[in-house]
């Protein structure tokens, strides 16, 4: 439990990752963009298809086949946020469901766990509270005796 | 460009309020209430109370409308409610059920 990268109430800064938030949203594209603009505001539940940005404030559970941005100023707060890519300058407060990519950009706030089987890309200057459940490739020098001459080996961390 | 864009493959159950103008592509159920104008486009549906400044409908509106402005409701436009609005017109080819009340 303790063990792994848990990082609960904690203040944590990670560079971001080499892989790109951007240009991974995978189909949703067609059906257009739709936006909560900065005067607006959405309490409810949001789903659908399509890429979402949220320059306004959203209360409210969101499921979405597609790219959801919290844009600057921005604020979105839900039980749980299901989307296939979540890209974050605002603020977020829920557990997130993402198969692909959270990109957490400098100056956003983050809170909630990450599951769902995606990456967490935080960017110099993030702020994120919660759990992460992730699953990489321990590299070699980290297996100890028992890695041997392999690449490493598949490490499922909780 | 509007500011705030519900769009075509979206669905809120909710509310929706915003200072600035709305353009329905999608589904809202629940209540639309804008500052500004509201706009629901063809192939949109909206079952709530629409509250708001000029409102432009070719969709489908369940629900009544409020508008401090004017209420257009264009050709292939679907409404069930009450209007009230300053001014309202309806297009050869617009569905309307429901009562008007222009304040006179």
């Amino acid at each position: 439990m303790t063990s792994g990268p848990s990082c609960t109430n904690k203040r944590l800064v990670i560079m971001a990752q080499t892989r790109s938030a951007r240009g991974g949203s995978s189909g949703g594209n067609g059906a257009g963009e739709a936006r909560i603009g900065a005067g607006a505001r959405v309490r409810g539940r949001i789903a659908g298809d399509g890429a979402l940005t949220v320059e306004g404030r959203v209360e409210g559970d969101i499921a979405l086949r597609g790219e959801l941005t919290v844009a600057e100023g921005g604020e979105v707060r839900a039980d749980t946020i299901e989307v296939e890519t979540l890209v974050v300058s605002g603020t977020v407060d829920g557990e997130l469901r993402v198969s692909g990519v959270v990109h957490a950009t400098a100056g956003s706030r983050v809170r909630g766990n990450v599951t769902g089987g995606g990456t967490l890309a935080l960017d110099d200057g993030a702020q994120f509270a919660g759990r992460i459940d992730a699953e990489f490739d321990l590299p070699a020098e980290l297996m100890g005796s028992s890695g041997g001459t392999s690449g490493g080996r598949r490490g499922d961390r909780r | 460009m509007a500011s705030t864009v519900i769009g075509a493959g979206i669905t809120i159950d909710g509310e929706v309020t915003s200072d600035e103008d709305v353009v329905v592509q999608g589904t809202v159920r629940g209540k639309l209430t804008a500052r500004d104008g509201v706009t629901v486009e063809h192939g949109a549906v909206v079952e709530a109370d629409v509250n708001g400044g000029p409102l432009s409908v070719a969709g489908s509106i369940t629900g009544n409308i409020t508008s401090t402005d004017r209420v257009d409701l264009q050709p292939g436009a679907r409404v069930i409610g009450n209007v009230k609005a300053t001014r309202i017109t309806i297009a050869d080819g617009a569905q309307f059920k429901g009562n008007v009340d222009m304040d006179v």
